[in-house]
């Protein structure tokens, strides 16, 4: 055991010295981590924000202009001046605003009589959320002149003049339910765990591919039959690679974790149960990129099949974008640690603990044990030749 | 230049790649990956799944639960409680979860504004399955509001007496319509850009990961010995950028044929996104040689590849959508080629956008790409001819 130890030190003092075991283990992580906080940056800080303009082609009717002081009220909007729907439409092409509301000829009159009305919305294809949200907003008024409307009518004897005292204490009636979004506050914070978490689990297999690739490269720089001569056990050396590999892996998520925690605000969850993930899924990408090396004859045949499974495995696993759990990917995500490590991260990124990871900490050491043996038994097969 | 020759050299490293295992991988297997992926996400033939917890919620939480599975768009799955739903949210299983709580009916009777929790994942699909909901809600307030008012008007003895005076009224009252459209189109476009951005940040990679086998052909020595023959520099050139082309033709294609043909994504405008694709490609191809000319060795050209293709790739708006990007980085991003790509490719999608209506991007793609190969050609020409 000592004898590994040794053999894990030389390495990591030699990955130092190398600049892409820096590079992959710190720089990325960190990079990206930045270039993510960069991004995300002022959705956190200052929240969302719109550009909306309002057409009001319904002279003599105030209800636009309510419509008008609503959006005004929200401090997250801001307003544009739009002459007619033809210049509305020009504004959002163009995307100097992200949605326009226009309001016809006539609406007001139309609607207080009872004839329902329509309000139209022309929104700006490169603004998916805020012309959502507009929408909303001109739904949401739609339909509170809907709820007067018909309080109005259930009360009032038909036919009877419009008795502007019973609108107003109709539109005073409070709403009957309102949609409350889990953790809405914290939105942007979930998006930037998912891109950290993702990140993460993605680059944990980069990390741990220098060490594996060690014996290949011993081999092939000739210095794998001096060690062998040495009075130490091939197991010493094989030991000392894979300590040296779970090392860098350990150390670069780790601080991974904290940088995006201290950069991007990610909610990682509980500590304890983080920490444990983060070793089972070491242990995983050591077993699996070792295995995987074992099946390559040159360091560079190497460095392309860990990469394939770190894209692939990556891909299938969902780090890149959520991957759907029905069906047919659902089923050979089981195949993938990336896809593990996602479901248990996320878990507890929701706020769950060490109990709720048990299946995604048993599936990752699961893939340790089981790729871990297979290829320490090649690598036995590989160093004695 | 001798475009026998280029192609023939196009052709020597098509076969290379394609016989080494990794390199057929890369290049037939991995995108139908890449599809499956994008078209379980982004596929059309894709209703988003809600799951309803409403245990306990009464006749009016009947009520809005049948409101829900009535509307178009949403396949609505019951669940039995809070965290199986959550939980559900979280695999992937459904695309949102609502939760309207135990004793609804009698708080709504009671004149309280209920509130109804959503739990949605924190990508773009959430955001619109809640504006769906919360129409619903809305519109299902509409009613309890006018039984209310009955009650405090004195027109109605009870709750249910108003919500029947309510329905009646509803008999005769036409509502108010809300109608979206695009701006440039008749209706409302699909919004998701999110295959687009998949699109793009794989062909990038995957060039990108294909260099290092320009890097192995100095290594053997081979481009000199292509140089000893009676072969220009440019035609070699020519010939490298040919076969990397294909490459990255090869990925887009076939990423695009196969997410239309599989799971009816739907890309817009064909000659938009065959242009994109095309212009794109060549943008890919030479950022892969400037990065295979520069990098020393082969093992490092593999990290580095990856790293700057998902590092471009974030910065160009292939993760994070270009929307929400701060006024800086939005215009940083505009400094990738793959900013202009994405935008080209959302309005394609968005509203079927000709080629002419994005014409500023497919032109600013195509500078991209002539000064990539330029900068490429170069260095490459300097590296072949000056041998060490």
């Amino acid at each position: 055991m000592g004898d590994a130890w040794t053999i894990a030190m030389k390495d990591l003092r030699r990955r130092l010295r190398d600049r892409t075991a820096v590079l992959v283990a710190l720089v990325l992580p960190f990079g990206l981590a930045s270039i993510f906080s960069l991004t995300l940056g002022d959705v956190e800080s200052q929240g969302f924000e719109a550009t909306y303009a309002v057409v009001d082609r319904d002279a003599g009717g105030h209800l636009p202009s309510e419509f008008e002081e609503l959006l005004e009220s929200l401090d997250f909007v801001t307003l544009r001046e739009a002459a007619s729907e033809e210049a509305a439409e020009s504004l959002a092409d163009d995307g100097t605003i992200d949605a326009a509301i226009v309001f016809p000829d006539g609406f007001t009159e139309q609607v207080q009589s009872g004839r329902g009305g329509e309000i139209g919305v022309i929104a700006d294809p490169d603004a998916q959320i805020a012309s959502l949200v507009a929408e909303s907003l001109t739904t949401s008024f739609a339909l509170n002149l809907d709820a007067v409307g018909l309080s109005v009518a259930a009360v009032a004897e038909p036919g009877s003049p419009p008795d502007d005292a019973l609108v107003e204490r109709a539109q005073a009636v409070a709403p009957a339910a309102e949609i409350r979004t889990a953790d809405a506050d914290d939105r942007s914070a979930s998006q930037s765990s998912f891109f950290a978490i993702g990140m993460a689990v993605f680059f944990l297999f980069f990390a741990v591919e220098f060490g594996v690739r060690g014996l290949l490269e011993e081999r092939e720089e000739g210095t794998l039959a001096r060690l062998l001569v040495a009075p130490i056990s091939p197991s010493s050396v094989i030991g000392g690679k894979a300590l040296a590999s779970f090392a860098v892996g350990l150390v670069s998520t780790s601080l991974l974790v904290f940088a995006t925690t201290w950069l991007l605000d990610a909610r990682w969850g509980d500590p304890l149960g983080v920490a444990l993930l983060v070793l089972g899924g070491v242990l995983a990408a050591v077993g699996v990129t070792a295995l995987v090396a074992t099946l390559a004859t040159t360091t560079a045949q190497a460095g392309a099949y860990v990469s394939i499974v770190a894209v692939v495995g990556g891909l299938l696993g969902g780090t890149f974008f959520p991957i759907s759990q029905a069906g047919f990917l659902g089923t050979i995500r089981f195949l993938s640690p990336q896809g593990w490590l996602m479901e248990g991260f996320q878990e507890l990124a929701y706020g769950g603990a060490v109990a709720d990871i048990t299946r995604p900490l048993l599936g990752v050491l699961a893939i340790a044990a089981v790729t871990g043996s297979i290829a320490w038994v090649r690598s036995q097969r590989m160093v004695a030749r | 230049m001798n475009l026998r020759k280029a192609l023939a050299i196009a052709g020597v490293n098509l076969r290379r790649l394609t016989r080494d295992k990794t390199g057929a991988f890369f290049v037939f297997v991995f995108p139908f990956l890449i599809i499956l992926a994008i078209g379980a996400a982004f596929g059309s033939g894709f209703t988003p799944k809600v799951g309803i917890v409403s245990t306990g919620s009464g006749v009016l939480g009947g009520d809005l639960r049948a409101g829900l599975e009535a509307t178009e768009g949403l396949d609505v799955q019951a669940f039995g409680d809070v965290d199986s739903l959550r939980t559900a949210v979280e695999r992937g299983l459904i695309e949102g979860g609502i939760v309207i709580p135990v004793g609804y009916d009698d708080r709504i009777r009671q004149g309280e504004t209920v509130p109804i929790v959503a739990i949605t994942r924190p990508t773009g699909s959430g955001q619109e399955l809640e504006t769906t909901v919360s129409g619903v809600i809305d519109e299902q307030s509409v009613r309890i509001r006018a039984a209310r008012f009955a009650v405090a008007e004195d027109a109605a003895a009870s709750f249910d007496e108003g919500l029947a005076r309510a329905d009646a009224a509803a008999e005769g009252l036409p509502d108010i319509a809300v109608t979206t459209r695009t701006a440039g189109a008749a209706s409302a476009g699909t919004f998701d850009t999110g295959a687009a951005q998949e699109l793009i940040l794989f062909m990038f990679l995957t060039s990108l990961s294909a260099s290092a086998m320009l890097i192995e052909t100095r290594r053997f020595g081979v481009s000199t010995r292509m140089l000893a023959s009676p072969t220009s520099v440019r035609t070699i050139l020519v010939g490298e950028a040919l076969g990397r082309y294909a490459i990255a033709l090869v990925q887009g294609v076939l990423i695009v044929i196969g997410t239309v043909v599989l799971f009816r994504v739907d890309w817009g405008n064909p000659a938009t996104t065959a242009l994109v694709v095309l212009l794109f490609g060549l943008a890919a191809t030479g950022a892969a040689m400037v990065m295979g000319s520069v990098l020393q060795n082969a093992s490092q050209a593999g990290a580095m590849g990856v790293f700057l293709g998902l590092v471009l790739a974030a910065l160009g708006g292939c993760m994070v959508p270009l929307e929400i990007f701060p006024p800086l980085m939005y215009r940083i991003a505009h400094l990738t080629p793959h900013a202009w790509a994405i935008e080209a490719l959302s309005d394609s999608i968005a509203v079927d956008a000709a080629p002419s209506q994005v014409a500023t991007d497919l032109w600013v793609l195509a500078a991209y790409a002539t000064a990539l190969l330029a900068v490429a050609t170069v260095l490459l020409r300097r590296t072949l001819t000056v041998r060490g």
